[in-house]
């Protein structure tokens, strides 16, 4: 790409980083002067949510630059934002120190810069050859006449880095997770990018295929690659990481080079408070009946041989790495999927139904995805609360507006929505209030299992401590909550107990007193 | 006018869509009244309310299709053919009750096959009633093959062309129609429930709402009211032939779309389908006063259509 | 793709398997295959262009008119060209700039279509077009009727182009993962107009040859045929959540339609009826596919 001017050494850490940051420690570089990229002041907002706040970093040449955080902290949309799909609201890039505009992706990729996605950018329906090169297909001497020999063969080659022996003719879409991943990966190693960044790149790899990965990337550090690296594991960042950078709720907390990081200080900065082992709930009821009962269950998604139960008053957390099979396992028990074998028991009765009859059973699903699957966004906050409970609090049939709109006051009341009101749009709400809609909405039902589905994901600190409260006080009322999170800490600090899934089955399950980041972790640890 | 501006400010959504429809229409009316005499005689105005309640009834099925999300093309066709098989009926029988209830039977039969292609096979609406309407289309040809049917005893020509109280019959049952839609869509749950399928499917159903069944009561329901139409239809031209509906599933449609319900699903009104229909009975009465051809019809309906829908789209796009 | 072979087969009916009759069903399909192949296209990128039997009428009624008017071909030819792209302008832009959902869009582009054709004929037709135009229809080219080479002709273009090209590479991944081609930093909206505008091309393709074959242009001359095309396509195999099934499928789906009507027509059943079997056999089809797991 461009050159770079030597200038004489640059100090690392110093001019091109601003914003708050901990722990940097000034290092000279007498070979390069300029970090490959820089961004410096990047903000991005969304409706309602501060995405990224005032974000810098650097990335070098030759160096594995680690980002690290909770789910919501902002590494997807710095990720994106790196690759041109989201453009910035503030702040500027700059390659080899050398001001540049990236409004999108072709920006971004002139400037050399390649993205492996997690949630991927393939299209089921063209062969692997055709969506690893797609819009650089190699071309014929009639210009646009697409030379499928080339592709092929420049298609093999780039798979053989990875090991991956497979036809190039065959269609993504009958390709499975991982070997998705790894036409992913193909795609983002043959642009020849001089600056990587991967998203998760193992999350869906065994060990074997990770291993291929590490070891092209370090040959690509040795050519001088620079890369940033989203990982949630732990044995990553140390093995690969030159540099670790943590991002929480938006803003860039600390940065430091790896040598110098402390798992504990790592998780620490990501949770941002000290994980408090000795957090004592003894203030909480003892659990009373059994309210869910599962057993062996397997269902047409997936997951397989789940037994497991959930008792009035307690916060079951149902931990396990993404992929592992917990929303599959929550829709299986909500009725949304089918389930092949097996029983699911609520208050004794065998339910083998869908969600209309779950309901009536008493049990509450809040999805991961609140604004695609829990709300109505185009509709008021009050037709969103009173969306399951209609025909309980009118039994009858006929809806009675004034009623609605009072019971939607005394629940916005009860859980302190912050909204004019139950007739604003449920749209214009933060993510916070949002998912108090979706939670106030299975209350009004008086709904006793709760199934929460990450329930504070891309919600601000403030808004998560309130969704805690809300969720011992649904317990302290004697409910069932069932918690499906990614966040270690958040499992650590909620629940009594927790199952941890792997590979769509339960892989283990830890009382109170066992509850500790460490055994959750090597539960939940894909391995061959 | 600065005050009505103000008073517009302040409504509901919900009321400023009815109010900026009732303005238009009297606005539409006011100024076709001073373009063409005959306009405001109380012959016209009684023709122009007339169509408008015939509209009326094809369109409330519609509308409340329209509202859960989905779409029924098939309204026109399902209209031709329950007309013409009432038709057939009631001349062979001379039995007006017998008609009414082949011709409702008819459409509601129409309206439950619908709903179990869209329900049951998961048949997207467009695809299955466009299909349906095909369909239809070619059976309802055959049969008539190229026939026409006329003659319908007085009693049941009233339905149509008949009046009670110097107001004309559709007029009453349109009201009565409107009043129960109203009362269905705002007034129970089952209406509120739709109108949450309607705004996001996949919500409604994990929030425990029946999706399934409101869908296929939906279709039903709008088959019904097709059934319906045809009979008034029927009773109002005094004969039946193969290509009585042709036209009115996109005159349907633009009478829904002008009236404030959205395609996305999820908002609108019965009493805005009835003012769409209202504006829409205008439009065309005008233009035949005004000496246009009948062939410009379903190019304006087009217009209207396509300028209904842009409307629609930026201003969701502006909500967002 | 069975299904075909199987139609084929099982309607027997008198002089069906007749030469003349096989020349028939042909000729009438290389009509719909015109139809069906960009169609195959719109239903790609997951839209729908009901306007095209519209257009498709108001083309003849437009090549006819300036046929006979102009006395020259070439103008005429040009003057379809004209039309045909600017719907397709028209519906591309509706689609991909205004949001519109397309099968409303073209719904609406449809009415406009058919009112300009019946406004400019009155409803009546416009007869007598020169012989040039004509000979389109029943001239021969190499031997093989002028209508079956330019329905090859279309074929193979289409062909090269959806399988060979970069462009058509981002059709279909219009109609796969539109984000991809967003995220690959590719103008998202070009290629969806451009698919509506090839539409308009082959409509105004098609109206020449069946303005040939009819001599002159009838503001209703070609209503419906978006549908057989639709079902074409649908029967075909391809689908609006899969991109799979393509134009083999399709003129596979156009031979199947053609040889259904065509049965049907012998066994003296008229249009309408063969229209509801057609609306049969794609509800047919599509039911298959949903109980496979497809659609």
């Amino acid at each position: 790409m461009t050159n770079k001017s030597s200038t004489g050494p640059a100090q690392h850490g110093t001019v091109l980083e601003t914003g708050g940051h901990i722990g940097t420690q000034i290092e000279t570089r007498s070979k390069v002067s300029n970090p490959l990229l820089t961004l410096s002041g990047i903000s991005k907002t969304f409706p309602g949510v501060h995405a990224l706040q005032d974000v810098s970093l650097s990335l070098w040449a030759g160096e594995v630059h680690m980002l690290m955080g909770e789910n919501g902290a902002g590494k997807s949309t710095l990720m994106k934002v790196m690759c041109g799909a989201y453009e910035p609201d503030a702040g500027e890039f700059r390659r080899d120190g050398i001001r540049v505009e990236v409004r999108n992706g072709a920006d971004a990729r002139r400037l050399g810069v390649a993205v492996i996605f997690q949630e991927f950018s393939l299209v089921p329906y063209l062969n692997i050859a055709q969506n690893i090169f797609l819009g650089r297909e190699p071309m014929r001497c009639l210009p646009g006449i697409i030379d499928h020999q080339r592709m092929h063969r420049d298609a093999r080659e780039v798979l053989k880095r990875l090991d991956f022996d497979v036809d190039t003719h065959a269609m993504v879409a009958s390709l499975g997770v991982a070997q998705q991943q790894l036409v992913e990966i193909a795609k983002a190693l043959s642009q020849h990018a001089r600056i990587l960044v991967l998203d998760e790149p193992t999350a869906a790899l065994s060990d074997r295929e990770s291993e291929r990965l590490f070891k092209i990337i370090a040959d690509l550090k040795a050519e001088g690659v620079a890369m940033a690296y989203i990982s949630h594991r732990m044995e990553e960042v140390f093995e690969l990481g030159d540099r670790v950078s943590i991002l929480r709720d938006g803003k860039l907390v600390a940065s430091m080079p790896a040598s110098q990081a402390m798992p504990n200080e790592l998780v620490a900065l990501m949770v941002g408070r000290k994980v408090d082992m000795a957090y004592t709930r003894d203030a909480r009821p003892q659990p009373g009946r059994t309210v869910l009962e599962v057993k062996e269950l397997a269902a047409a998604n997936g997951v397989h041989d789940i037994s497991m139960k959930v008792r009035a008053g307690e916060i079951v957390g149902l931990a396990g790495l993404v992929g592992s099979g917990r929303t599959e396992l929550a829709r299986a028990i909500f009725g949304v999927d089918p389930v092949t074998k097996g029983e699911v028991l609520v208050n004794g009765k065998e339910f083998r139904a869908g969600p209309p009859e779950a309901r009536e059973c008493g049990m509450a699903f809040i999805p991961e995805n609140r604004k695609l699957e829990g709300l109505a966004l185009e509709r008021t906050v009050g037709d969103n609360l009173l969306m399951a409970a209609m025909p309980r609090c009118f039994p009858k049939g006929w809806y009675i507006p004034a009623h609605a709109n009072k019971l939607a006051r005394d629940i916005i009341g009860q859980l302190r929505i912050s909204t004019r009101g139950p007739h604003t749009r449920a749209q214009m709400l933060s993510g916070g209030s949002q998912q108090k809609i979706v939670i106030g909405k299975w209350l009004l039902d008086d709904a006793q299992l709760f199934i929460f589905d990450e329930p504070t994901r891309g919600i601000d600190v403030g808004a998560k401590e309130q969704i805690f409260e809300l969720i011992d006080g649904l317990v302290r009322q004697g409910r069932a909550v069932l918690m499906i999170s990614s966040e270690i800490g958040e499992i650590i600090r909620v629940c009594d107990r927790a199952y941890v899934m792997k590979d769509k089955t339960i892989a283990g399950h830890l009382e109170r007193g066992d509850l500790d980041e460490a055994k959750l972790v090597r539960l939940a640890v894909h391995r061959d | 006018m600065k005050s009505i501006v103000d008073l517009l400010h302040h409504m509901s959504p919900e009321r400023r869509t009815l109010a900026l429809r009732l303005i238009a229409m009297a606005g539409l009316g006011l100024g076709l009244a001073v373009l063409a005499d005959s306009f405001g005689s109380m012959n016209n105005l009684v023709t122009v309310l007339r169509q408008a309640s015939l509209m009326f009834l094809l369109a409330s099925g519609l509308s409340l299709v329209i509202i859960s999300g989905g779409l029924d093309l098939s309204i026109g066709a399902n209209v031709s053919l329950s007309a013409c098989l009432a038709g057939t009926v009631i001349a062979a029988t001379g039995s007006s009750i017998a008609g009414v209830a082949v011709g409702a039977g008819c459409g509601t039969l129409i309206g439950i096959v619908n709903g179990w292609l869209i329900v049951g096979l998961r048949i997207p609406s467009f695809i299955a009633t466009y299909g349906t309407m095909w369909i239809l289309h070619g059976v309802t040809y055959w049969y008539m093959d190229g026939q026409t049917i006329h003659g319908m005893p007085s009693e049941f020509r009233m339905l149509g062309s008949g009046f009670f109280g110097g107001i004309p019959l559709p007029v009453y049952l349109m009201s009565l129609f409107l009043l129960a839609g109203t009362a269905f869509s705002q007034r129970t749950i089952w209406g509120q429930q739709i109108y949450a399928i309607g705004a996001n499917p996949v919500a409604a159903k994990l929030s425990g709402i029946p999706v399934n069944h409101r869908m296929l009561l939906v279709y039903t329901m709008s088959g019904f009211m097709a059934g319906l139409a045809s009979l008034v239809f029927l009773a109002r031209l005094n004969s039946a032939e193969a290509d009585l509906g042709e036209a009115l599933t996109l005159q349907a449609i633009a009478a829904v779309l002008i009236g404030g319900t959205s395609l996305f699903g999820g908002r609108g009104t019965l009493a805005g389908t009835l003012l769409g229909s209202l504006i829409l009975a205008i439009v065309l009465n005008g233009m035949n006063l005004l000496g246009i051809s009948a062939n410009w019809q379903p190019f304006i309906t087009g217009v209207i259509v396509i300028v209904s829908v842009l409307f629609d789209s930026l201003g969701r796009r502006r909500r967002a | 793709m069975l299904f075909g072979l199987i139609v084929i087969f099982s309607l027997t009916a008198k002089d069906f398997a007749s030469s003349a009759n096989v020349w028939n069903v042909g000729t009438q399909a290389t009509l719909l295959l015109l139809l069906a192949l960009p169609m195959t296209l719109v239903i790609l990128t997951e839209g729908l262009d009901l306007s095209m039997g519209a257009v498709l009428s108001l083309c003849t009624v437009i090549l006819a008119s300036v046929d006979i008017a102009s006395g020259s071909l070439g103008l005429g030819l040009g003057a379809a060209l004209a039309v045909g792209i600017t719907f397709g302008v028209l519906n591309g832009w509706l689609v991909a700039w205004m949001g519109v959902t397309p099968f409303v869009a073209t719904l609406g582009t449809m009415g406009l279509a058919q009112g300009l054709a019946l406004v400019a004929t009155e409803g009546r037709e416009t007869v007598g077009v020169t012989a040039e135009l004509r000979s389109l229809w029943e001239g021969h080219w190499v031997g093989l009727p002028i209508p079956i080479v330019g329905a090859l002709v279309a074929y193979v273009l289409l062909h090269v182009v959806l399988y060979h090209t970069r462009f058509g590479a981002r059709v279909i991944a219009l109609g796969g993962n539109r984000e991809a081609l967003r995220l690959a930093g590719l103008n998202v909206n070009w290629y969806l107009m451009l698919v509506y505008v090839i539409a308009g091309v082959c409509v105004a393709v098609s109206a020449m040859l069946l303005t040939a074959r009819i001599n002159g242009g009838n503001a209703s001359a070609a209503i419906g045929m978006e549908f057989d095309a639709i079902a074409a396509v649908l029967v075909g195999g391809t689908s609006f959540t899969s991109g799979r099934g393509g134009l083999l499928g399709s003129l596979f789906g156009v031979l199947t339609v053609s040889v259904l009507r065509n049965g049907l027509n012998l066994l003296a059943l008229q249009a309408s009826v063969q229209v509801a079997a057609v609306g049969l056999l794609v509800i047919v089809a599509l039911a298959i596919d949903a109980r496979a797991g497809k659609v």
